[in-house]
């Protein structure tokens, strides 16, 4: 995988306040998702990766150069941030084609990528309108297109979704995912963990300063050793099937729902128990009508790791 | 894509902020207060043309006296460091309390330039607010059946715009430099501008070489009872000096502000 | 009960009598200045003042008032008071010019005015953060000097002598307390931004002041000495100190300068306080 953004012992401190403590990660092409609570640290790594802070120790690099004062880097970054500031009087063309030109393009080109951007963002019929007119989720909209229109090889996200409604939330996911494929890295910072679920498997999770965990989902899951799988099953024979599970040695507990006809299994070695289980069923003869993992996902991880 | 620095490419730049910030500022609030201000100014020179006209007072004085009057106390001492340090604190603040700083400095293009072109609009609309009240001004005072008055003073018209350019310049780049630097920089500008200036420049030797307005009142032709009474106390600085130090400071200040713009970093409040 | 509903409960107790409502929103402000370290630094710089005229008193019951410069009468206070005016003007800026036009910038008035308090709780609160810190360079080391000029002298005699003083240094200190604060609240509440209402407030002082050097110069008179808010202030102290007053300017028409001044701005604000702004 090659390396497009990598961060190496980075802290940053505000006085007494530890915002980022020691953060080591690389990142390369596809969508990674920042994720953690409020006061985690998200926006502080965010601004550090784009230059807008210098790191107090350690160091960030994008396309193996440092960010901070390294201005042409800026070519191929594109950044989304989380404010809701814009010059207010300009309107949604002349905001973009302002911040384009700022890209060296000459002016046919620069309107050419703005008309592009704002058909991208289904913003061309409110081109001409003020941006202070634009309902939230327009801002948002004009947000995106700001940091996409010259066509940047890094996209840095600091909550994208927020005041969209669902169709264009809909449509953002799918661009964030387009992109991915087409080998931009796009980092993508948010707390709403179905959201970033939406958009990718990767993630990088902070809490208070630090990573807790980086990589996929579905691995990290794996590995959080202190909280066992939890798989739900509803079947014709809940009791018999209980009685059958509880022989294996990585069962840890069976719970039985009040409805009668589910049972709640954990276990601390779930693809095991998912391999014997298809055998047991067709062997004693229970009908299994449901199964599924209420864990095995960004939820849980979140939860398990941060509370 | 391979990126070069070009004098061009920097101009484009520079010139693309400048387009930016007048923009932004040309229809806001603070331009219609400074244009307000601006013609109250003009009003005076409309008062003391009717003073003059009608006779109202006992003792006449000239066009050139209210003229000089006009330049001295509310243009060089008030419009010029009020606009100043009106857009010049600005400059860099309201991006910062507006929350739009970061669309600048994640473009491909020096903070320095940035300065730079927001520098190049405060001049500009500056020079536009101020230069056109100075002439109205004249204009107003001078204008009779008989132009030779009216002639025969133009030269000091045009020693005066140029005067009030460099020190629009010269605050310009102060204020900028505070502006780029100090949170509560409207109060810094005006300790110094109303404090400082108004204290050093009446002490003798070379500390009031440390104030813009000595240079300014070196070069200025028209004379208020504060620049008598600071000249009673300290010499004047050459002509030719004072223009080139005012040129210097400008550049110096710029310089730093510049320099103080790279390094620094701004936390826009959450 | 056995056990008990730790939820939420509502409360049983005395509410707070409506009066004083306004006294939470000073009392925040105030709490929020003092924590500043360069406001309570600009706070101790102006208690210099005090400091240099305590010593002068000193030196004069000391060494005696036969120096003019240590004639403690009217006009030492009426010097000291209008000398603070310097640190009032920053003071006001400083802890001013953000009261309203900040609650402006967050759309906090909304949140304000649906709690139980009125707008003029609200603008009672507000004033009350500048009378508050705009009397402690002003009245507050006024009385303090004041009470030491007693304390220095061997008897009663000054007090019985300069008793009408006491009423001038409250008289002046509240004049110009009430109308830097009254205006600059005026001017914070027509911006959102605290910089803009800042040198909005600067110029209405500085250019004022202009105005009048221009007219007096043209018109060769200090009769218009009311058009300048501080020249205004000025003839109220020389009346209310009975010393000789600074300028030609009938002191009845500053008076009415500054009553229309605190009226405008008092209006201005009122109308300006709004939960909801109606935009067309």
């Amino acid at each position: 995988m090659s390396v497009i953004l990598q961060a190496k012992e980075l802290s940053k401190w505000y006085g007494q306040v530890i915002a980022v403590n020691k953060v080591s990660f690389s990142v390369g092409p596809g969508v990674i998702g920042l994720l953690g609570p409020n006061g985690a640290g998200k926006s502080t790594l965010m601004k550090l990766i784009t230059g807008q802070l210098r790191p107090s120790q350690g160091e960030i690099t994008l396309f193996g150069g440092r960010v901070w004062n390294n201005y042409p880097l800026f070519h191929r970054i594109g950044f989304c941030p989380e404010q809701d500031s814009f010059y207010e009087r300009m309107t949604g063309a002349q905001f973009l084609a302002a911040l384009v030109r700022m890209h060296g393009y000459e002016e046919t080109e620069v309107q050419r990528r703005v008309d592009a951007v704002l058909e991208t963002v289904s913003l061309t019929t409110a081109r001409d309108k003020k941006i202070a007119a634009y309902s939230k989720g327009m801002r948002q909209r004009i947000k995106m297109a700001q940091a996409m229109a010259h066509d940047p090889e890094i996209l840095i996200l600091d909550e994208p979704l927020a005041g969209m409604d669902p169709v264009a939330r809909h449509e953002t996911i799918r661009m964030v995912r387009e992109w991915g494929k087409a080998g931009k890295c796009v980092v993508v910072s948010s707390h709403i963990l179905h959201e970033v679920e939406a958009m990718t498997q990767n993630i990088l999770l902070m809490h208070n300063g630090q990573i807790l965990a980086e990589g996929d989902v579905h691995q990290i899951r794996g590995l959080i050793d202190k909280h066992p799988h939890n798989v739900y099953l509803r079947c014709s024979e809940p009791r018999r099937l209980a009685a059958l599970l509880v022989g294996f040695p990585d069962v840890e507990s069976v719970r039985f729902h009040p409805d009668g006809r589910v049972l709640t299994i954990e276990s601390r070695k779930p693809d095991e128990f998912y391999e014997r289980l298809p055998d047991l069923l067709l062997s004693h003869e229970i009908e299994l009508e449901e199964i599924t993992s209420p864990d095995d996902n960004l939820q849980a991880v979140f939860h398990y790791l941060v509370k | 894509m391979p990126v070069r620095f070009s004098l061009a490419k920097g101009w484009r730049n520079v010139r693309t902020i400048s387009f930016l910030t007048l923009d932004t500022l040309f229809w806001s609030k603070k331009t219609i207060f400074v244009a307000f201000i601006s013609l109250i100014v003009l009003g005076m020179s409309v008062l003391g043309r009717l003073i003059m006209t009608y006779h109202w007072i006992r003792v006449p004085f000239t066009a050139a006296q209210v003229f000089g009057t006009l330049m001295s106390t509310a243009v060089i001492h008030f419009l010029v460091v009020f606009v100043t340090l009106f857009y010049g604190t600005a400059l860099i603040s309201d991006e910062v309390e507006g929350k739009t700083l970061t669309y600048l400095f994640v473009r491909p293009i020096p903070k320095p330039t940035i300065l730079i072109g927001k520098y190049l609009a405060l001049a500009w609309i500056s020079v536009m607010l101020v230069l056109p009240t100075i002439v109205l001004s004249y204009v107003i005072l001078y204008l009779q059946r008989d132009l030779q008055p009216f002639m025969q003073d133009i030269g000091l018209l045009a020693k005066d715009m140029g005067i009030v350019l460099l020190a629009l310049l010269a605050y310009g780049s102060f204020f900028a430099l505070i502006g780029a630097w100090l949170k509560h920089s409207i109060l810094a500008g005006l300790i110094y501008a109303f404090g400082w200036e108004g204290i050093i420049s009446y002490l003798p030797g070379f500390t009031r070489k440390l104030t813009i307005t000595h240079y300014i009142q070196s070069i200025f032709p028209h004379q208020d009872s504060a620049a008598a009474i600071a000249m009673l106390i300290g010499e004047r600085t050459d002509a030719v000096e004072s223009v080139i130090t005012l040129v210097l400071l400008a550049a110096f200040f710029l310089a730093t502000a510049s320099l103080i713009l790279r390094e620094k970093e701004y936390v826009l409040e959450q | 009960m056995p056990i008990y509903d730790l939820g939420y409960r509502h409360w049983s107790g005395e509410w707070t009598s409506h009066p004083y409502r306004w006294w939470v929103i000073t009392r925040q402000g105030i709490n929020l200045l003092v924590h500043k370290r360069r406001f309570m630094a600009l706070m101790a710089l102006s208690a210099i003042p005090f400091m240099v005229r305590a010593v002068m008193l000193y030196l004069s019951s000391s060494v005696g008032r036969s120096l003019p410069l240590l004639q403690i009468n009217g006009k030492f206070f009426e010097d000291f008071l209008s000398q603070q005016m310097f640190f009032t003007f920053i003071i006001a800026i400083y802890a001013g010019a953000g009261l309203i036009s900040n609650d402006l910038k967050a759309n906090a008035l909304q949140i304000y005015l649906s709690k139980p308090i009125t707008r003029r709780d609200y603008l009672i609160g507000k004033l009350g953060v500048l009378v508050f810190f705009l009397s402690l360079p002003t009245l507050v080391p006024a009385l303090l000097l004041y009470l030491l000029a007693i304390l220095f002298g061997t008897n009663l005699t000054y007090f019985r002598d300069n008793l009408w003083v006491l009423a001038s240094i409250v008289a002046y200190s509240l004049a110009i307390v009430f109308t830097y604060a009254l205006v600059m609240l005026a001017l914070s509440s027509l911006s959102k931004s605290s910089r803009f209402a800042g040198i909005n407030f600067a110029a209405v002082f500085f250019f004022s002041q202009i105005l009048y050097g221009i007219l007096s110069q043209i018109l060769r008179t200090t009769w218009v000495a009311w058009v300048s808010l501080g020249n205004n202030l000025t003839q109220i102290g020389d009346l209310l100190f009975s010393s000789t007053a600074h300028y030609r300017c009938p002191t009845w028409l500053s008076a009415v300068v500054l009553a229309v001044l605190l009226t405008g701005s008092t209006w201005i604000v009122h109308n300006r306080v709004k939960a909801v702004e109606v935009v067309s």
